[in-house]
């Protein structure tokens, strides 16, 4: 086994009004090894407290599909904050 | 989820043609097509809409949009399904989605082509801003259904 690292990298994409937010559409953040999607939000929350109201309006998703909050991250994966969908 | 390769589903930057989409999924072995059009509308509650712009999670998207059109054939007697969704700025009266269905009879083209509207609505990652003359809001959306919580990972026993 190679070494274990300390942390994970993962690619994180905004869309809506979190890109407005935000000011970026994706980017990559190393997390530690036990983030999940909970945690990875909370860090943003972080920067950027007006995050906070709209995390009831959210859905996540993990890899391209719907994923629950406490979804665990890992190296590589790709996370996306989803506003309410207005397709159609 | 792999859709019949005879599909199309797709997310285009330019003008839908809705011709080329109806005449593709017509075959003889079929008696009827149901369209959905969705195009955009002038006003949005009572106020004049100027136009609207659609962005989209576009990998997701595709795939929730092929994920759909495999369901229609696993549950409806379909032949075969168009779904496709523009994105950018689209004008009053543009096709913003068109979906046509086609079947030997009536009834399963009608199940199919509203089930494809109306899932899409509620779980394709898609978002519109609308633009109207004093400023622009995200259009009121609809929180896609999730899997429920994930449990901890079991030791192994």
């Amino acid at each position: 086994m190679p070494s274990v690292s300390q942390s994970i990298r993962v690619k994180v994409l905004f869309f809506g009004r979190l890109k407005e937010i935000l000011g970026r559409t994706q980017e990559s953040i190393d997390l530690a090894v036990e983030s999940n999607i909970e945690s990875l939000f909370a860090r943003y929350v972080s920067s950027y407290p007006e995050l906070q109201q709209y995390r009831s309006s959210l859905v996540a998703s993990c890899n391209r599909e719907f994923a629950p909050w406490n979804t665990a991250l890992h190296a590589g994966d790709e996370v996306a904050f989803l506003p309410p969908v207005s397709g159609g | 989820m792999v859709t019949p390769s005879t599909d199309i589903t797709s997310l285009v930057h330019e003008p839908i043609d809705p011709v080329i989409l109806a005449t593709y999924v017509r075959g003889n072995e079929d008696g009827a097509i149901v369209i959905f059009d969705g195009f955009v509308r002038d006003h949005s509650r009572n106020r004049r809409t100027l136009y609207l712009e659609y962005e989209a999670y576009e990998s997701m998207a595709l795939a929730k949009i092929q994920e759909i059109a495999a369901h229609l054939h696993n549950h409806f007697p379909i032949h075969r399904v168009a779904v496709v969704h523009r994105l950018g700025r689209l004008e009053i009266g543009e096709t913003s989605v068109y979906i046509a269905v086609s079947a030997a009879h009536r009834a399963a083209a009608f199940d199919a082509c509203r089930y494809a509207i109306d899932t899409l609505k509620r779980t394709v990652p898609i978002w519109k801003k609308e633009y109207f003359e004093d400023g622009s809001v995200w259009a009121d959306g609809e929180l896609p259904p999730v899997p429920s919580a994930t449990s901890a990972v079991k030791p192994a026993s």
